[in-house]
C-alpha cells in the first residue's frame, strides 16, 4: 500500500484499537467487554493488513473472532454480574495499576523514539504467503513443531484441569470417602482410608 | 480491485439475494414470484421502527449490521469470472473463512442483545456449533489450496481446468458443503435460529428493518456459500461451450438449489448429535483430507 | 507518514492498556483479557519491524504466528484453571484466592 493509503487506514484504526481496548476494562457488561476486545484485536488485524502483512492480518481476524466468543462464554459462566446492570466495580489498586501502566507505556514509547532504527529498505514488502510457507517448513520447522506440541499439551492439560473430578476421575460408587487433611496440620501426613496407594497420592485430594 | 468493484459487489449481493429468495420459493414447490419477494422486502422497510425493550441496545442494533457486513465481504472474496474477481487477495480463501467467522459474534450479539433467555440460549447454541464448523471449513480450504500452491481463489479455480476438485478430493468436498451450509443457516443445520426451536432462536426478537437486514444477510450468506463451493470444488468458470460468467452462474444456482432442497427434505440435526459428529468425526476427517491433498498434489499435480 | 516509531508507540500504548487490565482487574478472566492485549501489542511490534526495518525476514512473520498461537494456548490453560478454581472455591475473583499470602 502506498504511504498515504497506509496512513489513511492506520490512524483511525489505531485510534479505534486503543479506545476499544481501554473500554474493555471500563465497561461493566461482560458481553460488551468480550466484544470490545474482539473489536480491538480484530481492528489490529486490519492494521496488519495495512502494514502489508496480508497473511498475518487475515489470520488475526480469523482467530480473534473464535477466541473472543469463547471468552464471552466463560465470562457469562463465571462472573457475578454478566449483564452489567448493577455496575459493580471490579478493579483493585486502580491508582497504582494505572500509574504502572502509564509508566511502562511511556518508557516503551521513549525507547521507540530514541533508538536508532535501521532505515527502511526500498521495496518495503512484507513476505508474502509463499515466503512464510517456505520459512515455516524450512528454517523454522523446529519452532513450528514445538508450537504444535505446546498446543497439544495445552489441550490435554486444559481438559485434565477442567474435567469433572479432576485427573483422578469421578469417584465410583463403592469408593471410600476422599480423605480431606484436617485443617491446620499441613505438615502432617494423613493416610487415606483404604491404605497407602503410593507416593502419587500425596497432595492429590482437592477440597471437594 | 477497480473503483467500481464495491458497487458491483453490493449490486451482486442484492440481485443474488433476490435470486436466492426465488430459488427458495421454487424449491418449496411454489411458483417463483419476484413481485412477492420485492413486496415482502419493501414491507419490512415500511414497518415502524419498533424497538422492543432490549437489554443491550448497542449489541441489538449492531448484530444485523455485522451479519450483513460479514456476508457481503464473504461474497466479495468469491471469484466469479476471470475479469470480475472481487477482493482479489492472495490469501482470499482464508479471508473467506475469516468473514464467515464473524457470523458467530453477530449471532451472539443478536441473542445477548435481545436479552430474553431463549434468544440468549439460541445465540450460545450457534456459537457452540460454529466453533466446531470453523475447522472443517478452514481445513477443507487448505486441502483445496494445496494442489493449487496458492490461497488465491482465482488460482484454485485455474487449477481445475481439467478436473473439478470435487472429484479429486471428495472428502474435503463432503466436509466443506455441510459446514458452509451450517454457517449460512440452511436447514438441516439451522438449529439455533429455526422458527420452531426454542421460541424462534437468536434472531426472533428482530422485527421490521432489522428482520429485513437479517433475512438479506442470510440470503447473501447462502449465495456466498454456493459461489465459493462452485469456485473451489466444481471448477468455477471452466466449461466447454458457454461463456465463463454463465457457467459460474449455472454452477452457483445448482449448488444453492441443492443446498436449499436438502434443507427441505432432511430432518433437522439435533444439537448433541451434531456437536459429537463435528468434533469426533469431522475434524479428524478434515485432517485426513489434508493428508490426501498432500498426496494428490505430489502425485497428480506435479 | 507512518514510520516505525509510530507503530511502536501505538503498540506501547496498547501494552499499557493491557498492563492496566492485568494489574487492576480483580476477576481472573479480565486478567486473561489483559494478557491477550499484551500479546497483541507484541504482535503489532513484530509486524512493525517486519514492515519497516527488516522486510525480507520471514522469521518475523513466524514470530507473529507463534504469538497468535500463544494467545490461544494461554487462553485455553487460563480458562481451564478458572474452571477448576471455580469448582473448588465457587469464586473467580483474584482477591479471594489468597492462600499463598504470607
Amino acid at each position: 500500500m502506498s504511504g498515504l493509503g497506509t496512513a489513511l487506514v492506520f490512524w483511525p484504526t489505531a485510534a479505534i484499537m486503543l479506545v476499544t481496548g481501554l473500554y474493555v476494562f471500563r465497561t461493566s457488561s461482560m458481553a460488551r467487554a468480550g466484544l470490545l476486545l474482539l473489536a480491538s484485536l480484530g481492528v489490529e488485524g486490519l492494521i496488519f493488513l495495512a502494514l502489508a502483512s496480508e497473511f498475518l492480518g487475515v489470520l488475526q481476524l480469523l482467530m480473534m473472532s473464535g477466541e473472543m466468543v469463547i471468552m464471552v462464554f466463560f465470562m457469562v459462566m463465571f462472573m457475578a454480574d454478566p449483564g452489567g446492570l448493577m455496575g459493580m466495580d471490579m478493579t483493585h489498586d486502580k491508582r497504582r495499576s494505572a500509574a504502572a501502566a502509564v509508566g511502562v507505556a511511556v518508557a516503551l514509547a521513549l525507547l521507540a523514539l530514541l533508538t536508532d532504527w535501521p532505515a527502511a529498505t526500498l521495496s518495503g514488502e512484507a513476505p508474502d504467503v509463499r515466503a512464510i510457507g517456505f520459512e515455516v517448513m524450512g528454517r523454522s520447522m523446529f519452532t513450528f513443531l514445538f508450537a504444535g506440541m505446546t498446543i497439544l499439551f495445552a489441550i490435554v492439560g486444559g481438559i485434565m484441569l477442567a474435567a469433572q473430578g479432576g485427573r483422578l476421575g469421578i469417584a465410583a460408587p463403592g469408593d471410600d470417602g476422599v480423605a480431606v487433611p484436617p485443617p491446620g496440620r499441613a505438615g502432617q501426613h494423613v493416610p487415606p482410608p483404604g491404605g497407602e496407594e503410593g507416593h502419587a497420592m500425596h497432595g492429590a485430594e482437592p477440597a471437594r | 480491485m477497480s473503483a467500481a468493484s464495491p458497487f458491483a459487489i453490493v449490486a451482486l449481493a442484492l440481485v443474488g439475494a433476490m435470486a436466492v429468495a426465488l430459488l427458495e420459493q421454487v424449491v418449496a414447490g411454489a411458483r417463483p414470484s419476484p413481485a412477492g419477494v420485492a413486496r415482502a422486502a419493501l414491507g419490512t422497510l415500511r414497518q415502524p421502527l419498533a424497538v422492543p425493550q432490549v437489554k443491550d441496545a448497542w449489541l441489538y442494533h449492531g448484530a444485523p449490521v455485522l451479519l450483513l457486513l460479514g456476508g457481503v465481504l464473504a461474497l466479495a472474496t468469491v471469484p466469479w469470472t476471470p475479469g470480475f474477481r472481487g477482493l482479489d487477495f492472495s490469501t482470499g480463501a482464508i479471508l473467506y473463512s475469516a468473514c464467515l467467522a464473524y457470523v458467530t459474534p453477530a449471532v451472539l450479539m443478536a441473542g445477548w442483545g435481545a436479552g430474553r433467555p431463549l434468544q440468549v440460549v439460541g445465540g450460545f447454541r450457534f456459537v457452540a456449533l460454529m466453533l466446531a464448523y470453523e475447522m472443517p471449513i478452514v481445513m477443507a480450504v487448505t486441502a483445496v489450496a494445496a494442489p493449487a500452491e496458492s490461497l488465491r481463489p482465482a488460482a484454485i479455480v485455474e487449477i481445475q481446468h481439467a478436473v473439478p476438485m470435487a472429484l479429486v478430493q471428495p472428502l474435503a468436498f463432503a466436509l466443506f458443503v455441510p459446514a458452509v451450509m451450517a454457517v449460512a443457516f440452511i436447514p438441516p443445520f439451522d438449529l439455533p435460529q429455526a422458527p420452531g426451536e426454542l421460541g424462534g432462536g437468536a434472531f426472533s426478537a428482530y422485527t421490521g428493518v432489522h428482520a429485513g437486514i437479517v433475512s438479506l444477510a442470510q440470503k447473501v450468506l447462502v449465495l456466498g456459500a454456493a459461489g465459493m463451493t462452485a469456485a473451489l470444488f466444481l471448477g468455477g468458470w471452466h466449461g466447454p461451450l458457454l461463456p465463463d460468467a454463465l457457467w459460474m452462474a449455472l454452477k452457483t444456482a445448482a449448488v444453492a438449489a441443492a443446498m436449499l432442497a436438502a434443507g427441505r427434505r432432511l430432518p433437522r440435526a439435533e444439537l448433541p448429535w451434531l456437536l459429537g459428529a463435528a468434533w469426533k468425526y469431522a475434524v479428524p476427517a478434515a485432517i485426513l483430507a489434508i493428508v490426501w491433498a498432500g498426496f494428490v498434489s505430489l502425485a497428480v499435480y506435479q | 507518514m507512518i514510520s516505525l516509531p509510530v507503530v511502536l508507540i501505538a503498540a506501547a500504548l496498547l501494552f499499557g492498556i493491557g498492563l492496566y487490565g492485568v494489574l487492576g482487574q480483580t476477576n481472573s478472566i479480565m486478567v486473561i483479557m489483559g494478557v491477550e492485549l499484551l500479546l497483541g501489542a507484541a504482535a503489532l511490534n513484530a509486524v512493525g519491524f517486519l514492515r519497516y526495518a527488516w522486510p525480507e525476514a520471514a522469521s518475523g512473520a513466524m514470530f507473529v504466528l507463534i504469538v497468535v498461537t500463544l494467545m490461544a494456548v494461554e487462553a485455553t490453560v487460563g480458562f481451564a484453571l478458572v474452571v477448576a478454581t471455580f469448582r473448588n472455591r465457587r469464586t473467580a475473583e483474584l482477591d479471594d484466592l489468597t492462600d499463598l499470602k504470607g
